[in-house]
């Protein structure tokens, strides 16, 4: 049983399959689990709830990417005082496929603290390892200077102007970029290593096969071994529900299904944990747009190119360029009406600068009543939102460093624009949540491991207590937030839990 | 005796989906004047913006459509709050529609904010999408989203 198996109608026969290892979700976990089992030898298969999109099949527009490649369009939003997108893939090489590939290695302290806090050791030499062969393997490389674009040297400028620390253009898991500014639409030019072009088609050529438009319901048991997975497939445009699929695994099942669906899928299963989808985080963040004279055209260059780590501890930010779209800035700049349509006539004129709170608030992920969607209760508590606001200032600055005549917050109940003098309007905004847009797209937990199985629900390894043949690998197990992109650590976390089922 | 069809469908979800094409006209009103042409610049309604509508409407999940009629509804219901005049959005003079437009977008309260906010997303990706406005903009036409995937 090898190769690729797609969307199933109900008028076709039930799928029946088995492998050592199934894995649910090829995203960052699922596939660098999958590839490093294959690559011990075993079978693996792969089973993703969205579509294989190959880059001929990326959309271009913003529309399509929501369409094709997000999860329910991108329209699960956080239950609390404000409705803040979380956003993720639904396809098969996950939110690889669609993020903009930035790849920062995990830091020392996070190790440190996953051992102190968590009692999980041991991890961090396995995992450096990972990160080399994964940085290798994935070409990393710094954004090209011919790939730059204005928005990413324009932030280089005003950082360094301001001596703002560790200001660097990034890193990542991109082979010649040729800064089309696409990466959140998937890279048609080849360019970005998604794991759908590397790790999946390589676990196939080792024998594995990929299941897509095929959601697994729920992990099966037999007493407390998990021997399999079964689901029915999903058509990826209408959504309709195709013939039923069952794998049966010899080995074990290894669920990668993101931050949100994890827990969900555990839940489904019948498991109960006192921690399970508890303990979830994220990096919640917004963009400010700097108003320059000359043209920027943010969406030539690299999607992402600029970044500074230097606030990770102090106060606890990372800060980045992003282009955005103008099909999304129509939503995104306040108004309505003429108005609307005269600040939108600046697009050329905008760049995007983003931060990312490194935030200590934790949530939950739960089932819900109405529908097989997660429900994620999220919202920041004062001292986040304070690391929110003092972002948004470093931005500002930042952009006025540059040569902004004017930066627009997108802050509701403050100007629409601000100039280099009025800086006291946003140290003084107020912290209400429903004030600011933003979004999550770092998120972690909800299956978190530690020592302790009343506390977590999986050990340093990923399995899950109280059960045999059952390993979550993904970044729900991530006890903690990190405060750099995560794409690299549940890479490397999910390759270290895989070696070690693989020799067992 | 024929037949009366039923005031809804199923959608592939299983769930009860409005057919009334008034939905999709009560969307179109608001986002045309919420997106109007200004300067050089064409409106949202500069040809396909029917065709965009009833794409979203079908392609989405039932869910974002709701939400986006929500807010077509608050924005049409919600004049009085704004310029003080006791009419649906759509009956008003384009000029107090567009104070309305502006206002409402910008309103104190988050729950009517979040619905304009939802209203305006599709507005923005059929304004964005536009070729005559992205030439304004040095941007090349988009082509066509492809829509395929891996079937075997
Ligand atoms: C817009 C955006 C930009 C980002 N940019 C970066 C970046 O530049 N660098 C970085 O480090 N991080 C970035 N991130 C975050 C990073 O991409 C994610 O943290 C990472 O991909 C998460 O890995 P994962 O394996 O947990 O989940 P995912 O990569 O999301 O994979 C989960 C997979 O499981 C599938 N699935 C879900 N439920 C089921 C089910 N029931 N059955 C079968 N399959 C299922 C999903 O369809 C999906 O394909 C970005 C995120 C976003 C949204
Ligand atoms: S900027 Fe363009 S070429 Fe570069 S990785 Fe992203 S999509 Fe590919």
């Amino acid at each position: 049983m090898s190769g690729h198996v797609a969307f199933r109608g109900r008028d076709e026969a039930d799928f029946d399959g088995e492998a050592d290892y199934v894995v649910v979700g090829s995203g960052a976990g699922g596939a660098a689990a999958a590839v490093t089992l294959a690559r011990a030898g075993a079978r693996v298969a792969i089973v993703e709830a969205g579509a294989w999109r190959d880059p001929d099949d990326y959309p271009i527009s913003a529309y399509g990417a929501m369409r094709d490649m997000m999860d329910d369009w991108g329209s699960q939003v956080t239950v609390g005082r404000a409705f803040w997108p979380v956003v993720q893939a639904r396809t098969v090489g996950g939110t690889t496929v669609i993020n903009s590939a930035i790849c920062v290695r995990t830091p020392d302290d996070i190790f440190a603290q996953w051992e102190r806090d968590h009692g999980v050791g041991e991890l961090r030499a396995e995992m450096l390892a990972a990160q080399d062969v994964l940085e290798r393997e994935l070409s990393v490389e710094e954004a090209p200077p011919e790939s730059r674009g204005r928005s990413n040297l324009l932030a280089m400028k005003g950082a360094e102007a301001l001596g703002y620390p560790e200001s660097h253009y990034m890193r990542r898991y991109v082979n010649g970029c040729a800064g089309s500014g696409q990466c959140l639409q998937g890279c048609k030019k080849l360019r970005k290593q998604s794991t759908n072009l590397n790790y999946i088609p390589e676990t196939i050529a080792r024998g594995g096969m990929v299941l897509s438009c095929a959601p697994v319901d729920r992990v099966v048991f037999e007493g407390t071994r998990a021997v399999g997975v079964v689901g029915r497939f999903a058509h990826p445009a209408s959504r309709a529900r195709g013939t039923r699929f069952q794998i049966r695994a010899r080995k074990a099942v290894i669920v990668a299904a993101s931050a949100t669906h994890s827990p969900l899928l555990l839940m489904r299963s019948g498991l109960r944990h006192a921690a399970l989808g508890k303990h979830f985080r994220a990096h919640p963040g917004t963009g400010l747009f700097g108003c320059y004279d000359t043209p920027i055209d943010m969406n030539t260059g690299a999607t992402q190119g600029w970044a500074s780590t230097g606030f990770r501890s102090d106060p606890g930010l990372k800060l980045e360029t992003l282009s955005m779209p103008l099909e999304l800035i129509g939503s995104r700049f306040a108004g309505g009406g003429a108005k609307l349509i005269e600040r939108l006539s600046e697009f050329r004129h905008v760049a995007m600068w983003c931060l990312a709170v490194r935030a200590e608030s934790e949530g939950s992920v739960s089932r819900s009543l109405f529908s097989d969607k997660p429900v994620v209760r999220y919202e920041l508590d004062r001292g986040d939102m304070e690391r929110f606001r003092q972002g948004m200032v470093l931005i500002a600055k930042q952009h006025f460093a540059a040569g902004a005549r004017a930066v627009i917050p997108g802050v509701a109940g403050l100007p629409y624009k601000i100039g280099p003098d009025d800086l006291g309007v946003l140290e003084e905004a107020p912290l209400d949540p429903r004030r600011y847009t933003a979004i999550l797209s770092h998120l972690f937990g909800g299956c978190v491991m530690g020592r302790d199985a009343r506390t977590s629900v999986v050990d340093h390894r990923g399995r899950v207590h109280g059960t045999t043949g059952l390993v979550v690998a993904d970044a729900s197990v991530i006890p903690t937030n990190l405060g750099v992109n995560p794409q690299h650590t549940i890479m490397a976390l999910a390759m270290t839990f895989a070696r070690d089922l693989a020799s067992r | 005796m024929t037949a009366r069809p039923l005031p809804y469908a199923k959608t592939s979800d299983g769930v009860p989906a409005l057919r009334d094409p008034h939905m999709n006209w009560l969307v179109r009103s608001a986002l045309a004047i919420l997106f109007p042409p200004t300067g050089d610049l064409p409106g949202v309604d500069n040809g396909g913006l029917d065709a965009f509508v009833a794409r979203f409407r079908r392609e989405t999940p039932w869910l974002l459509w709701l939400g986006v009629v929500m807010g077509a509804m608050v924005f049409h219901l919600t004049p009085a709050l704004t310029v003080h005049v006791p009419l649906p959005a759509f009956l008003l003079s384009p000029a107090l529609a567009d104070k309305h437009a502006d206002r409402i977008a910008g309103s104190r309260w988050y729950l009517i904010r979040q619905a304009i906010f939802i209203l305006k997303l599709p507005g923005g990706m059929a304004w964005g999408a536009d070729p005559a406005v992205r030439e304004q903009f040095a941007l090349a036409p988009m082509e066509r989203d492809p829509g395929t995937w891996r079937t075997s």
